[in-house]
């Protein structure tokens, strides 16, 4: 449940936020992302295509499990990696938009049932002059980040789309203990048509910016071993715990 | 003669038929990129087109990839739909509950096991028919379910389908995609002479707008009137109404309750006591149409009965509808390809729509001419017999198989259904397979011909369908009972799946007409 309220220095002036705003992506195995994160992003996670279930439409995201409800960088309570996704470290912050006559007003939020807002500990969201904290502008920046990708996502895929560069991977993994599992519904950049685009091509993309986006996008499919092998180490983990 | 390459297709014709044969031609053999092959449609300006059959079959997804079309175009402009199979109903008894399914998908284990005979010792305890029982798609249909999701990549899904469209917006739609996409070169004028060759081959057509069209090769597209291969060239025309008596349509199209009203997702063929009624449900209509012998029924009586399917509150309404008459000449041409002139649909034959035969011939037809395009004119006449056999084999099997629809009904409500039953309007040919059956299961080793129109698993949903029964013998070898327990298990588990899963048919089609589907 999310309870949303629009923030403001008065009512919220002494609310604070725990390390534990991040338990809401403990769960996910995907998490949506923007194009200007993918330098960052690649330092740990797969970026892959993904349809919406109600549109059917392609969206970005890093592939944090293999199932369903499987993330493999939430261990011990926390987020085990050097570089959170945006989406994540923006929580428990959200954008609300407010429509005003004919312009759409953003305004920042805050959601007051996630379990790390209170008054008591953490980092405050306001100074005693009521002045915005680094805490709290770092987080406003994440938020830009995202309102922004929002379109350049959009503008990213079109391009991917006009020159036919997607094509689906399914995986078919046997880890350790002998699970086998197949994963569909992942999509990628088919590096073989990325190979094959005309000069002209490669300047477009060059020049509309897309060019090493999509380079490390395809890069990133490295980081599907690194994965596994989390995987490997879990499992692992979870057979000692038994044996011990 | 001289023997000389064939590189002026000359398609007469610009309904269904012509744009798709056209259109096949002209994308095998890249016409947009290279002017090796000129493929030129003439049609007159003044011809209404017969929109035959707003039914297809899942071949119609293989010819629009190879024609370059995508998926959500062809839906938005189209205004088709997915169709997952036909339902029969008060096929067998006539009674209210009676119906089976003829679904586009293998029984269950198909190419591992005939499920067939084992169903039919043991269908009483299994209380499911023999459609249900093997096969997931009559739930989905039964459902009003999609046979895909917004997630499918075009031409993609979960259960096999092809489409249901307005015929009409179809040909259109191809009208100005042969021309723009794929090099079709169009010319509107009337043909009002044909210049011969000394060996008989078409020279040139003339036209009553006084331009000159030649040509190496004629396909005929002209409709029932088969202005070439029937009139020019007096192929004779091989009547089959001795076993197939339907000859009178009426069809009205019949708008929706509500927009959201749900859409079915196979056709719906419900006998009456002289023919058939069908309804295809488009996206913005339902096409209705009353199929009957005028030997059997009158036609005040066929309105009637059409009218009472169709339903409608107030009386008024139905003739509001503007109902078509249409007059149904069901056979073939003795031969389809003589000399340098094919003909391709309506001219070349027509049967009622009873399992959407028309397009898919054309496909067939099309495919054929665009693959094994002669290479010169000497060879043609290679070609051409060969043409000739493979569809007459076609057309006769489908005879056969609309005949099998029929002749094992135990209605007894008409002199239809009983004429239907007499022996000798039988073909020799069903007859020989009907004999087979009588002491061995339908199965996949009985259709060894690679021009199949229909599979065995087609024959084993109608056969099964409308009761017929092997006299099995113990001593003959079935199925493993594990294998199909297993396989009738497995059919279950995917079909409570499947109905949780698939959206409902009218949802996808909105999706699709806002989000459009993907290309991968």
């Amino acid at each position: 449940m999310t309870n949303m309220v629009a923030i403001n220095n008065q009512h919220h002036a002494n609310l604070r936020i725990t390390e534990h705003a991040h338990t809401q992506g403990a769960n996910q195995h995907l998490v949506p992302i923007v194009t200007s994160e993918i330098n960052k992003l690649i330092v740990h996670y797969p970026v892959v295509l993904t349809k919406f279930d109600d549109t059917g439409k392609f969206g970005l995201s890093a592939l944090l499990g293999f199932e369903e409800g499987e993330n493999l960088f939430w261990q011990q309570g926390r987020w085990e990696a050097v570089y959170v996704p945006a989406q994540i470290d923006r929580l428990p912050f959200f954008i609300g938009s407010e429509q005003q006559s004919d312009t759409v007003n953003h305004v920042l939020c805050v959601d007051m049932d996630n379990a790390a807002v209170n008054e008591s500990e953490g980092s405050a969201l306001f100074d005693n002059t009521g002045e915005p904290t680094a805490f709290l502008a770092e987080k406003q920046q994440i938020l830009a980040q995202l309102l922004d990708g929002e379109s350049q996502n959009q503008m990213f895929i079109e391009t991917l789309q006009s020159l036919n560069l997607i094509t689906p991977i399914t995986l078919d993994i046997t880890f350790e203990n002998g699970a086998n599992t197949s994963i569909t519904g992942l999509y990628t950049v088919d590096e073989e048509k990325l190979g094959a685009l005309s000069a002209n091509a490669i300047t477009r993309l060059h020049t509309e910016g897309w060019l090493q986006t999509i380079y490390t996008l395809a890069a990133s499919n490295a980081q599907i071993y690194a994965l596994i092998d989390k995987k490997n180490k879990a499992i692992k983990q979870g057979d000692a715990w038994f044996e011990n | 003669m001289k023997n000389f390459p064939i590189t002026r297709i000359v398609v007469v014709g610009g309904g269904s038929a012509g744009w798709l044969t056209a259109g096949r031609i002209a994308a095998e053999h890249q016409c947009a990129s290279s002017e090796r092959i000129q493929v030129t449609l003439v049609e007159s300006p003044n011809v209404p087109i017969i929109g035959v059959g707003e039914g297809t079959w899942p071949t119609m997804r293989s010819t629009l990839i190879k024609l370059g079309i995508s998926e959500t175009t062809f839906i938005k402009e189209c205004n088709a739909t997915f169709k997952q199979g036909a339902k029969f109903a008060q096929w067998r008894t006539g009674k209210k509950d009676d119906f089976y399914y003829h679904p586009l998908m293998l029984p269950q284990g198909f190419s591992k096991g005939n499920l067939g005979p084992y169903w039919q010792t043991t269908q009483d305890d299994l209380g499911e028919s023999f459609s249900h029982a093997v096969c997931f798609q009559e739930a989905i249909c039964e459902a009003g379910l999609a046979p895909k999701s917004i997630r499918h990549a075009e031409f993609a899904g979960t259960a096999n389908y092809a489409y249901h469209l307005d015929a009409g917006k179809f040909t259109q739609f191809l009208t100005k995609h042969c021309q723009e996409k794929l090099g079709v070169k169009h010319i509107l004028a009337d043909v009002s002479d044909i210049v011969s060759h000394e060996n008989g081959d078409i020279k040139s057509l003339l036209t009553q707008q006084a331009i000159t069209i030649e040509g190496d090769l004629f396909v005929d597209c002209t409709g029932f009137k088969s202005k070439l291969l029937g009139e020019h060239f007096q192929v004779p025309f091989i009547p089959c109404d001795d076993v197939l008596f339907i000859d009178r349509a009426i069809a009205v199209h019949v708008p929706y309750e509500q927009e959201s009203s749900p859409i079915a997702s196979h056709t719906i063929s419900t006998a009456q006591d002289a023919g058939w009624v069908w309804d295809i449900g488009l996206q913005s209509r339902r096409g209705v149409g009353y199929v009957y012998s005028s030997k059997h029924q009158s036609q005040d009586d066929a309105y009637e009965r059409l009218e009472s399917y169709v339903n409608l509150d107030n009386k008024g309404l139905f003739n509001q509808l503007k109902p078509k008459e249409i007059t149904i000449k069901s056979g073939h041409r003795k031969c389809f390809w003589q000399n340098n002139c094919v003909a391709v649909g309506l001219s070349a034959g027509f049967l009622e729509p009873l399992e959407a035969s028309a397009l898919v011939l054309v496909e067939l037809s099309a495919t054929m001419i665009a693959e094994q395009l002669p290479a010169n004119r000497q060879v043609m006449d290679l070609i051409a017999k060969r043409f000739n056999d493979t569809f007459s084999y076609r057309w006769q099997r489908i005879i056969d198989f609309l005949k099998l629809h029929y002749c094992l009904s135990q209605r007894d409500d008409s002199e239809f259904w009983r004429d239907n039953r007499e022996s000798t309007s039988i073909p020799e040919s069903l007859h020989e397979l009907l004999d087979l059956w009588q002491y061995h299961p339908p199965s996949d080793l009985d259709f060894t011909s690679n021009n199949e129109v229909f599979p065995a698993a087609s024959y084993q949903y109608v056969l099964y369908g409308m009761g017929f029964k092997t006299q099995l013998q113990p001593h003959q070898q079935w199925v493993d009972i594990h294998f199909a327990k297993q396989q009738l298990a497995q059919n279950q588990k995917v079909r409570s799946m499947l109905v949780e899963k698939l959206p409902a048919h009218r949802e996808l089609i909105n999706k699709i007409n806002q989000f459009g589907l993907q290309a991968v």
